[in-house]
């Protein structure tokens, strides 16, 4: 079954290079097995690749492999690839026609590619993985009649695709052609853009995660075929809108595979290193899929099957987002920018920092872009000049509690409550922290007049407590008072409801975060509603301070710099909130937690969420959730941005305010 | 570890006022000058022996500021009994024990035991509420009294002692219906015979989720 291993693809750039100029050297004969032109084929279109017998194995039953047939479909510059399942050649008649449908990939442009592997057993075909720039992996398709040899060859003719450095059996799609797969290249490949092959982060990030994707796959077969093997059950779900979304996700993104059987243990070892969601992962898997919950009235306790996940495609794992990359270093930090300091690509700048983050060294730099008090398209001397105008601004104001004489203090209670309150809570604030730590730390004394100075500058706001949460981290990247002042400034323009007397912020963020779980995983919102639990408080410290509480410092520096590009979605923190609850959602229900144990439960998951993990859930919950999960957060939930915020002059509505 | 009842604790107050030390003298018999400023609700808990029976503490720390007011009410939810905490030297913290007791009076259960503590006692040289003030307001509103300090210690255990006393005398006297959780009450294993017979939620649960 396996193909020679032949050095046909020569690697190069000089080759890539000659390809683009259209000196193609290299003549590929379609494959002996499917020369019919197909119908579907819409004018203007070649086919220039085309095998029969390529099949998917949903599973590890024989006799559940679907054949079909991968085409390569050229259209202009752009490429093309489907698999169509062919009628009556499936040996299995229990696979129905909606079946099929989900299986089939219907044209995905090798834009949308990331990378390819090519894996080839000791024992059975020769397969390949797909996966796609959102991180997600097509179904493995392996090649009965040999083929992936040219199937390669013919998509290296038409598009860039060069050889992992890590893994020679990975090949990295990268369209120079097409504007925005540069986009996305620059975005998922810095290295090949930016500084050359020398360099192998991000492909050392691809190739790590491997199986990860193959995960991926794998576990929505699962959910695919749960319905079709359990009637009962899709009945029962039929009106189901998670359920629906599912199956819409699936078909959007053609997801199905079957990862081997072999993996399984390697998984499991995975799982178990993760903390408690492995025993809850295990217990999960043992449990039938879905009764309805009864409420006891009897006064035995039966233990109730937990509802399942609609969303849980794989009981071994929960995570299915994009793998995590390195966070940004300087040098590719400067690649963002222009001669004079502009950021040249604010979107794929944000992409960059919301799969990995950035670097602490250039926390200081790109902080305050991401929080807004810089614009993308603003030079070093503009910042230059911001900073000191700024910092006379701020003095300005500063200045203001600071000419507070004793004898007027007395007669003015509201600024002795509010100076009495920020006094007691800077000292409650990250002492444990060196940068905070031991008496009369100077740091402690800028914290405080920061946010004094803030209460006076926002005075209708004042200060609330957890502001100095928010402020801390600040200060400690930005080491400069007035910056940091600044700073605070933009993300309070995003956060400033969450402190509002009436929280009425508050509210509103935990009001869209219970919606949002009834998008994704409603058997979890029906528990809640049956536990009077639907005022999500138990998710209160979580919103309120953006998981300061919830991860160690440097974790939540990270977390931050995420949430603030804004990518995807502005309310992503909603999102990690739906993540972590659904990653004990069968603790949750299991144990029959009710209000004040779930709240107890939430405070001491502290410390022990995986931050990377529920980062990639997060992201796949938001892409899975799409217009759905928008059209439930209600406009005007924070932190949602103010109009034109995106080019700063944020400040411009201040004065008209004022 | 079994216990014969569990007691929800919730300690309400103005922020500052000590309540997150004086749980951790009590839990941990130690004193933190130093700690996070309490966000939301933070958890402890203790074993005690009461009438040779062993009660495990269930204490609900919780934020004190008024902006999280609406959060902490559905705290009191469930409670037995309450540490409602004023610092002895600063004077509006005694000032708005009304606004505290209100509170508690309209979202906590009846027979809840509200034990009204004066902290910071160990500093009586900068004292603005004099120990009479306090007694007189325990005794206006129907509370239990005592001054205190989470810093030396000083009538820490005795504070959350005596009001699981009270709270257990009540049990005894058959103030509340221990089969029913809305009084923060839960049996364990030890408890009233019978009593747990009607409802084994009480003994399964609490032994299971409170560590």
């Amino acid at each position: 079954m396996q193909e020679p291993e032949l050095h046909d693809l020569s690697d190069d750039a000089d080759y890539a290079a000659s390809l683009q100029q259209g000196s193609a050297s290299m003549m590929i004969t379609r494959s002996d097995s499917g020369r019919s032109t197909s119908s579907s084929v819409p004018e203007g279109s070649e086919i220039v690749y085309s095998k029969d017998n390529v099949t998917i194995h949903p599973s590890q039953y024989a006799s559940e492999r679907i054949s079909g047939r991968l085409k390569l479909i050229k259209q202009g510059s752009s490429l093309f690839m489907t698999w169509i399942p062919l009628k009556g050649q499936s040996t299995n008649a229990r696979l129905s026609e909606r079946d099929r449908n989900l299986y089939t990939i219907r044209a995905v442009s090798f834009t949308d590619v990331r990378s390819i592997r090519r894996r080839t057993p000791t024992f059975g075909w020769q397969y390949i993985i797909i996966v796609l720039s959102s991180g997600i992996a097509l179904p493995q398709l392996y090649f009965y009649n040999g083929g992936v040899k040219e199937f390669l060859a013919t998509i290296k003719q038409h598009i860039f695709i060069v050889r992992s450095l890590e893994d020679a059996n990975v090949f990295l799609v990268n369209d120079f052609q097409n504007p925005l797969q540069k986009t996305l290249s620059s975005l998922e490949l810095p290295v090949y853009i930016a500084s050359g092959p020398s360099a192998s982060v991000s492909d050392g990030g691809e190739s790590s995660s491997y199986e990860l994707q193959e995960r991926i796959g794998g576990s929505i077969h699962d959910e695919i075929h749960r319905p079709s093997q359990n009637p009962g059950r899709q009945k029962h779900k039929s009106h189901d809108p998670a359920r629906d979304l599912t199956i819409h996700v699936l078909e959007k993104f053609s997801l199905v595979t079957k990862f081997a059987r072999d993996t399984s243990s390697q998984l499991f070892r995975e799982s178990n290193s993760n903390g408690y969601g492995a025993i809850e992962r295990k217990s999960s898997s043992q449990t039938p899929p879905d009764v309805p919950h009864k409420p006891s009235t009897d006064a035995e306790i039966v233990p109730e099957p937990v509802p399942s996940d609609p969303l849980e495609f794989n009981k071994m794992t929960l995570v299915w987002g994009k793998p995590r990359q390195p966070p940004l270093g300087s040098e590719e930090w400067a690649t963002f920018l222009d001669s004079e300091g502009r950021v040249m690509d604010a979107k794929a700048f944000k992409t960059r920092i919301f799969y990995g983050g950035v670097e602490h060294t250039i926390r200081r730099e790109v902080w305050p872009f991401l929080l807004g008090y810089h614009a993308y398209d603003s030079t070093y001397a503009e910042r230059e000049y911001l900073k000191s105008t700024k910092k006379s601004a701020y003095e300005t104001v500063r200045q203001q509690w600071q000419s507070i004489s004793t004898e007027q203090a007395k007669r003015f209670t509201k600024f002795r409550e509010r100076k009495g309150l920020i006094d007691k809570d800077v000292v409650r604030t990250d002492r444990a922290l060196p940068f905070y730590d031991g008496d009369d730390n100077p740091n402690v004394n800028i914290l405080r007049d920061i946010l004094l100075t803030y209460s006076f500058y926002n005075f209708d706001l004042g200060y609330c407590q957890g502001m100095s949460d928010l402020l801390s981290p600040i200060l400690f990247v930005m080491e400069d008072e007035s910056e940091s002042f600044w700073c605070f400034v933009a993300l309070m323009e995003r956060l400033g409801p969450n402190f509002n007397r009436d929280q009425n912020g508050m509210h509103s963020q935990l009001f869209a975060l219970s919606k949002l779980v009834e998008l994704l995983d409603s058997p979890l919102h029906n528990y809640f509603k049956q536990n009077d639990c639907l005022n999500y408080f138990f998710c209160f410290r979580w919103v309120l301070i953006q998981f300061k509480r919830e991860f160690e410092y440097k974790k939540t520096m990270r977390l931050w710099e995420v949430l603030w590009t804004h990518y995807l979605s502005e309310h992503l923190h909603l999102y990690v909130c739906v993540a972590i609850l659904k990653r004990y959602r069968n603790k949750i229900i299991g144990e029959h937690m009710d209000f004040d144990t779930l709240l107890k439960f939430t405070n001491e998951l502290s410390g022990h969420i995986d931050l990377d993990a529920i980062l990639r859930d997060a992201e796949a919950l938001c892409m899975c959730a799409g217009e759905n999960g928008a059209a439930r957060i209600p406009p005007g939930t924070p932190p949602s941005l103010p109009i034109e915020s995106e080019n700063a002059l944020l400040y411009a509505q201040d004065d008209e305010v004022l | 570890m079994s216990y014969a009842y569990l007691f929800k604790y919730i300690i309400i107050g103005d922020t500052g006022v000590g309540k997150s030390c004086l749980l951790l003298q009590f839990t941990d018999k130690r004193f933190q000058p130093v700690h996070d400023l309490t966000i939301g609700v933070e958890f402890g808990a203790r074993m005690i022996t009461i009438d040779n029976k062993p009660i495990k503490l269930q204490i609900w720390d919780t934020a004190g500021q008024e902006s999280f007011r609406s959060i902490t009410r559905s705290y009191y939810r469930g409670a037995a009994g309450a540490l409602l905490v004023y610092d002895i030297t600063r004077r509006e913290t005694f000032n708005h024990l009304a606004s505290w007791l209100e509170d508690a009076r309209q979202h906590a259960n009846a027979n809840m035991t509200i034990m009204l503590i004066g902290n910071k006692s160990d500093l009586a040289h900068r004292r603005a509420v004099s120990t009479e003030e306090g007694e007189q307001f325990a005794k206006e509103h129907g509370l239990i009294f005592m001054e205190a300090s989470a810093k030396t210690a000083q009538n820490v255990e005795e504070a959350f002692i005596k009001t699981a006393a009270t709270i257990y005398k009540k049990i005894q006297d058959g103030v509340f219906d221990v089969s029913n959780e809305s009084y923060g009450i839960k049996v364990g294993y030890g408890g009233i015979p019978g009593s747990s017979g009607g409802r084994d939620g009480a003994s399964a649960q609490a032994g299971g989720c409170c560590s």
